[in-house]
């Protein structure tokens, strides 16, 4: 009896069982005719001693077809493991190839990571569990403004008398509802905290498919004005941590702001309303936070009075209704609420239903701009970084083709050596892709500092559409960049390559890494430009003459609390502050304003005989002390600053600034002016003029701005303003636990360095340049590795040539200058390609620019300058090596 | 008392098939006709499903397969017993043992039960 094994196949299973049954039953019929039976009994018999033969098949075959399948799994599991462990063999072998790989694609798909997570929570990102994401929108009501040259303002908030007439008027929405988010004080015990609250109204719910955890959310009874009904609905996160998930959280209460509050629900865990950064810790109705509120007029009226402000307006498209059909819809509700409230009529506004994301609306900082285009921007060093990775990998097979045709000639199928190159670059691809994660998450921790609200969650680990996104790339890297150059490899002609030691064949292939070569440079100069601009912009920006002297200044901003002061009481406070600021040890100057630039700005009502109004005002007004001009350092130019004299009950005055002169009374002697804010009656004199500041908006040339006095203006608001000698920000805490002391109750001060309201106006050209300089280093880099590379691997297919050219009698410097020569061919073709590309895509995005043209010479110039000089570097060290060629080595070793 | 393939369990089966193999690789046939011959008739297995089994235990790595020539030279699917197989075997022996001496104990018992 032999034993022979015949390999298995699905084909074969079938024959296999069939023979089996066959056998047993011929073997039966065979002993039974042995014992006597005829032929047609013992067959009968047997049969029937068998069983239901198709049915027998049918499950040998099934189980059968299970044993195969596990087979070949197995096969396959431990032939991709030899493929494993023989790659990492080989990039042990060579480490510094693995390395230069890994790190190329760990900070190629790390960027990426990092900037995508950030991008797409500010840009792609729309809140969780909305029922219609698609039909969602945000209303923004535009006025045309003529301080912005005829172009809209958008405003977000929209009084509660409005939305009524709008929700009248209008037929294109399912639902509606109101929204606004808060900073408010939550207190527990003596524990006081400022949380962020999100005040809705109670069709708010309604927009998402979200059933709350426990209890109910508020209904529209509860929402009514004057006040509604004081309830909240806690936050999953809330409920867990305070009240550890019980039930007997309901009915808790709570003192948010002024105000006590009841629990009737909870939100369930994905729910964080439209605020996906920042989560709120629990929603009240938006009436019983305006009703509850410090301003006792302002809690009384907000409902009957189209001057307050209510909340943001969100609605729901009905089905099929377009977006131009619903800013129809809403501007004609809008003007017929405008006409109604008695608007002026030249200023008629348009509605427009925009994006939830108000990144993507018509408020949109710039920073978003500068967000979008980094995120372009590292898509394009993915690209580069895939291009040298391929690269590198074509190098690497082309010089193991002697080792593969020699494999392949030992009798190695096509398709396993094909499944052995790709298993490598895979492999690579997996390490790049962990490394990439590593990467990613130290990023998207910077960079969302830099871009998105503090305390958004920036974690990548756990992100899956983060992790989706680096996956794939992950994968496709391996596989395309890896597929080509193993492709290429393995149709290797196995004869001639086993023939000769592999010289020639340097031409097609070149061609490819050519190519290559010349577009990394391009995107290396692309990048490089937009660095040098973006840093051109943000000097420009930093040079910009304010006005004022930021340095040393700290500003103190009052947070009342629920602590209520009648006017007397809250001007002895401010003056009280005042005096204190001024005894604090190093403070030069220090005065009281009603308004600061970029931090809180008004327009004021001014009136004179010379003025025709024409549009809103573009007046700013300001209330200050004596000190302030010198607290600010904004020079007098002509008269005199606000002083001691202009007490209560002395003649009026008032300080311009230099522009509002010249509108006001062109040609003619400011001074001894008079001016009516509002409807007074008294005259206002101007006693001095200061020099023009920036008030609101960095490139803005046409504020007009004033100050009073503040001891004859009405009301006394806001802060103190100091000026330092020495440092301002280790100045903070002295000055804080200083003016805190003389705070009554709860309330307390703030205290900010002024420069940093200047520099976030700055934010998105200090991004631009950091983020261009970085990635515009990083693809130089990447582009000098791959120039390198390429250089290093031509030299040695040429070492040949090379040995005949100084055996023929070149110098050491002739060699040198053929490989450089390459070297700078490939970079100035790269600064042309680049520079081309560069010009065009800048001229797209000169607004994002500050007093900088597109087009700027110096930056081109010092960007091909740089370029052609990496170019030299990177090949001079191939070209040394050229030159050292022994021509006896090199030519004998043909 | 004759035993039918009904009342045979399917475990019971498998551990006769093991049992049956440890005197060496043999066929489907021939495995049906020792075990015929042994229990002298008591046990009748359904063909059908002592294949059935012979393929599970051949899925679950107890038993091998591989095609060879019987007696007669034709082609036949031989199975043998694999080290799992024998353990198998044994831990299933165990099994059996134990089983039949609690059933033992019951039967053969003099004790009364037990007053409350």
């Amino acid at each position: 009896m032999s034993l022979f094994r015949l390999p298995r196949s699905l084909r074969r299973i079938h024959r296999d069982v069939d023979d089996e049954i066959r056998f047993h039953i011929d073997s039966r019929i065979g002993a039974l005719v042995a014992g006597g039976m005829s032929p047609d009994d013992a067959r009968r018999t047997a049969e029937r001693e068998y069983g239901d033969v198709a049915a027998s098949r049918a499950e040998l075959t099934e189980v059968d077809h299970r044993i195969l399948a596990r087979e070949r799994w197995l096969e396959w599991m431990d032939s991709s493991w030899q493929h494993i462990t023989y790659a990492m063999r080989g990039l042990r072998a060579r480490p510094a190839f693995a390395i230069a790989v890994v790190i190329t694609l760990a900070l190629g798909i790390g960027a990426n990571a990092a900037i995508f997570s950030v991008v797409d929570r500010l840009l792609f990102r729309l809140p969780p569990l909305l029922r219609e994401p698609a039909l969602v929108n945000r209303l923004y009501a535009a006025f045309p403004s003529p301080e912005h040259d005829g172009q809209n303002f958008f405003v977000e908030n929209i009084p509660w008398l409005r939305y009524q007439d709008i929700v009248n008027a209008t037929r294109s929405f399912t639902r509606t509802a109101g929204y606004s988010d808060q900073q408010l004080a939550l207190r527990t015990g003596d524990d006081v905290r400022e949380v962020h609250v999100g005040a809705v109204s109670a069709s708010f719910f309604d927009f998402f498919d979200a059933p709350p955890a426990l209890g109910r959310y508020f209904n529209a009874a509860e929402d009514m004005p004057p006040s509604g009904a004081l309830v909240v609905v806690l936050s999953y996160g809330t409920w867990q941590t305070r009240y550890a998930g019980r039930s007997d959280a309901l009915g808790a209460t709570l003192q948010i702001g002024p105000a006590t509050y009841t629990v009737v629900g909870v939100a369930p865990e994905q729910f964080v309303g439209v605020w996906t950064d920042e989560p709120p810790v629990a929603f009240i109705p938006v009436a019983a936070f305006l009703g509850a509120a410090d301003d006792r007029r302002r809690g009384k009226t907000w409902f009957t009075s189209y001057d307050l402000d209510w909340a943001t307006m969100l609605v729901e498209r009905k089905r099929g209704v377009s977006i131009a059909a619903a800013n129809a819809d809403l501007t004609a509700a809008l003007r017929r609420s405008w006409k109604e409230q008695g608007g002026p009529p030249d200023l008629q506004p348009h509605g427009l239903a925009e994006s939830i994301l108000t990144e993507r609306g018509p408020n949109q900082r710039s920073v978003s701009r500068v967000a979008a285009l980094v995120g372009g921007m590292a898509f394009i060093v993915l690209m580069i970084t895939c291009a040298n990775v391929a690269s590198l990998l074509l190098a690497r097979a082309l010089r193991r083709r002697r080792e593969i045709a020699v494999r392949l000639a030992l009798g190695v199928s096509r398709a396993r050596l094909l499944a052995q190159l790709l298993t490598e670059s895979v492999l690579l691809a997996v390490l790049g892709g962990i490394a990439g994660l590593v990467v990613a998450h130290w990023g998207s921790t910077v960079l969302g500092r830099m871009l998105l609200p503090a305390g958004a969650d920036t974690r990548v680990l756990t992100d899956t559409r983060t992790l989706g996104f680096v996956g794939v790339p992950v994968l496709m890297t391996g596989i395309l960049t890896g597929l080509a150059p193993a492709w290429l490899a393995v149709h290797v002609d196995v004869v001639r390559h086993l023939k000769n030691s592999g010289h020639g064949d340097t031409l097609r292939t070149s061609r490819a890494r050519m190519a290559l070569l010349v577009v990394q440079g391009a995107l290396s100069v692309i990048l490089l430009v937009g660095a040098g601009l973006f840093v051109r912009s943000l000097n420009n920006v930093k040079a910009l003459p304010l006005g004022y002297d930021a340095d040393r200044v700290l500003t103190v901003a009052l947070n009342m609390r629920d602590v209520n002061l009648d006017s007397g009481a809250a001007v002895a406070l401010r003056e009280r502050l005042l005096a204190t600021a001024m005894r604090v040890p190093g403070v030069e100057h220090a005065a009281l304003h009603l308004t600061l630039p970029f931090v809180n700005t008004a327009l004021g009502n001014i009136q004179a005989d010379s003025l025709v109004r024409r549009g809103l005002p573009n007046f700013r007004i300001n209330a200050v002390t004596p000190d302030y001009f010198a607290t600010m350092g904004t020079r007098i130019l002509r008269g005199r600053g606000i002083s001691t004299a202009d007490a209560s009950g002395a003649p009026a005055a008032v300080v311009v600034s230099k522009r509002m002169a010249n509108l006001l009374w062109p040609g003619r002697d400011a001074l001894g002016q008079c001016v009516r804010e509002g409807g007074e009656k008294t005259c206002r004199l101007v006693v001095g003029i200061a020099e023009d500041i920036k008030g609101n908006i960095l490139d803005d040339d046409t504020g007009l701005h004033y100050y009073y006095a503040a001891a004859q203006f009405k009301p006394q608001r806001n802060g103190v303003v100091l000026r330092m000698r020495g440092d301002a920000a280790s100045g903070v805490e002295v000055v804080r636990r200083t003016i805190q002391r003389e705070m009554p109750g709860a309330a307390s001060v703030s205290v900010t360095p002024f420069a940093n309201a200047i520099e976030q106006e700055r934010e998105s050209w200090r991004l631009g340049a950091t983020m261009f300089s970085i990635f515009g280093a990083l693809a130089l880099v990447l582009a000098a590795i791959g120039l390198y590379s390429t250089l290093a691997y031509s030299v040695t297919q040429r070492s040949h040539e090379m040995g005949v050219r100084i055996a023929l009698g070149a110098q050491a410097t002739d060699v040198i200058w053929l490989v450089v020569r390459q070297g700078l061919v490939f970079g100035g073709a790269g600064v042309l390609l680049g520079g081309v590309a560069a010009s065009i895509a800048a001229n797209r995005f000169a607004s994002l620019l500050f007093s900088e043209s597109p087009r700027d010479p110096v930056v081109y110039a010092s960007v091909g300058g740089v370029l052609l000089t990496i170019a030299a570097v990177a090949s001079a060290i191939p070209a040394r090596r050229a030159a050292r060629v022994d021509p006896n080595v090199s030519l004998r070793s043909e | 008392m004759a035993a039918t393939s009904n009342t045979l369990l399917q475990g019971t089966l498998d551990g006769l098939i093991l049992k049956t193999l440890t005197w060496g690789p043999r066929h489907g046939y021939g495995i049906a006709r020792w075990l015929r011959t042994t229990s002298d008739d008591t046990l009748t297995i359904e063909d059908r499903a002592l294949y059935l089994s012979l393929h599970r235990l051949e899925e679950r790595g107890w038993v091998a397969a591989e095609w060879g020539l019987s007696d007669n030279n034709r082609k036949a699917k031989f199975y043998r017993l694999t080290p799992e197989g024998k353990r198998e075997l044994k831990a299933e022996r165990e099994r059996l043992t134990e089983y039949a001496r609690a059933i033992l104990r019951v039967f053969a018992s003099t004790i009364a039960e037990p007053s409350a």
